[in-house]
């Protein structure tokens, strides 16, 4: 076994540390990611987790639920490790400040990684190399912080907005032993075995389309679709009233289509006439209706068919958007979803924002290492 | 003149791909996401300075010289 998982639900952060590190005694771990609940004391747990691992970079945020094998969490810390055998080097950069200079916060780390690996980011191989971002989640710089990476490098970075268990007020990394706010951390792996994504959101594509015609990327919200007052066309791609467009927006978000694939972005709030959205839209953007399917039947098929491509799943680390989990909890799937995962070592968590490529919403992005 | 953006753009995703497939899609797909859709442009679209503009910023950000 080359991948580990733990995970605790007890109270206290020093007993949480304990009982994760005695299920991972023995394990010669190259690295530890961990998702914790908002509930725990960010330092406390950074430290703790930190400390239980001594010189192994322990790494991860914050959440608004967890994901381990074979259970949907909450109020938990799951724990991931993986040995040499999964990962031949990494480093972590601790990116700060991210709300007033992401993309500079980007080519600082970048250039870290150049000096620790010894080569241009521009050409390290996508094949043996893959990025972890996480990212602090109620600063809104997934987007800037993701096309900088994109730009920079053909390495994919996959990952996740952490989450406070929907109380929207601080999220936190953790890394080397502390906890950051307005902070990512890019961790840059190469790996010892071959990897691949799962990308999945569970929705149809409908063949109503709504052209963004007036947008405030900086605020996220679309003033105008088809121009028409975005609420308005909104109502009538979805076939509801205009005062019931809230009530559809989960089952029915958009996707800026690559060939058949959406990439979802999520009706958050209307403001006046306007959206609001989890992700940012800019103008002449081309978006489909979508129409939420079953997200259990879905995943299953998802993780079969990278089941079939790979042979085998050494481990998955699932960055799961937390629309997903209320869908889930709201026609009582969370046990159905988290035994989908039962004989692969998972862990993950419910985002506030996926990545990636770029920066989603309504998805599930997956790392599954062989 | 016609066709300036396709052909900018389509060497952009060939010159940061160098021909891999995988590569060549993930950039489109950067692409689509900064708001440039190669599939919306063709040889016959007209050029237009702003988005020329543009697509001249988006290969110098991704290191591309067009």
């Amino acid at each position: 076994m080359n991948i580990k998982v733990a995970y605790s639900t007890k109270e206290k952060v020093e007993d949480i540390a304990e009982e994760i590190g005695k299920s991972l005694e023995g394990f010669d771990a190259k690295t530890v990611i961990f998702f914790a609940s908002s509930k725990f004391d960010a330092d406390a747990i950074s430290f703790a987790m930190q400390k239980t691992f001594g010189d192994i970079p322990a790494f991860g945020c914050t959440t608004s639920g967890e994901i381990v094998s074979g259970h949907m969490l909450n109020q938990s810390v799951v724990a991931m490790a993986m040995n040499s055998r999964i990962i031949e080097d990494m480093d972590i950069q601790i990116l700060q400040n991210i709300h007033e200079d992401p993309k500079g916060a980007v080519a600082g780390a970048f250039k870290a990684f150049e000096q620790k690996f010894g080569e241009p980011m521009a050409d390290m191989d996508f094949q043996k190399y893959v990025g972890i971002i996480l990212i602090d989640g109620l600063q809104g710089a997934e987007e800037q912080l993701m096309e900088k990476i994109g730009d920079l490098t053909n390495v994919t970075f996959i990952g996740g907005s952490a989450g406070d268990d929907l109380k929207f007020l601080k999220t936190h990394v953790f890394a080397q032993g502390k906890a950051h706010s307005n902070a990512a951390l890019l961790v840059l792996i190469k790996a010892a075995t071959t990897f691949d994504f799962i990308k999945t959101q569970s929705f149809a594509v409908s063949d109503k389309t709504l052209v963004a015609t007036s947008v405030d990327p900086a605020k996220r919200e679309v003033l105008e679709f088809n121009h028409q007052p975005a609420v308005e066309a909104y109502a009538q791609a979805v076939g509801v009233s205009v005062e019931n467009v809230a009530d559809v927006f989960m089952s029915n978000p958009v996707g800026l289509m690559m060939g058949d694939e959406p990439y979802v972005r999520s009706p958050q709030r209307t403001e006046g006439q306007g959206i609001v959205f989890y992700c940012n839209l800019l103008e002449g953007m081309e978006l489909a209706v979508l129409r939420s399917e079953d997200i259990v039947r879905d995943t299953k098929i998802a993780l079969g068919k990278k089941q079939e491509e790979l042979g085998a799943i050494s481990g998955i680390i699932n960055f799961h958007c937390i629309l997903r989990t209320l869908e889930l909890k709201n026609k009582n799937q969370l046990d159905d979803y988290g035994k989908i995962f039962s004989s692969v070592p998972t862990v993950g968590f419910s985002t506030y924002g996926e990545e990636y490529v770029g920066h989603i919403n309504q998805t599930a992005t997956m790392l599954v290492f062989k | 003149m016609a066709g300036q953006v396709k052909k900018m753009l389509d060497q952009i995703i060939l010159k940061k791909s160098n021909g891999n497939t995988v590569i060549m899609s993930t950039t489109k797909t950067k692409l689509i996401l900064k708001g440039l859709n190669p599939d919306k442009f063709t040889a016959l679209s007209e050029d237009n300075a702003d988005i020329i503009k543009k697509v001249r910023e988006v290969a110098a950000e991704m290191g591309v010289a067009v």
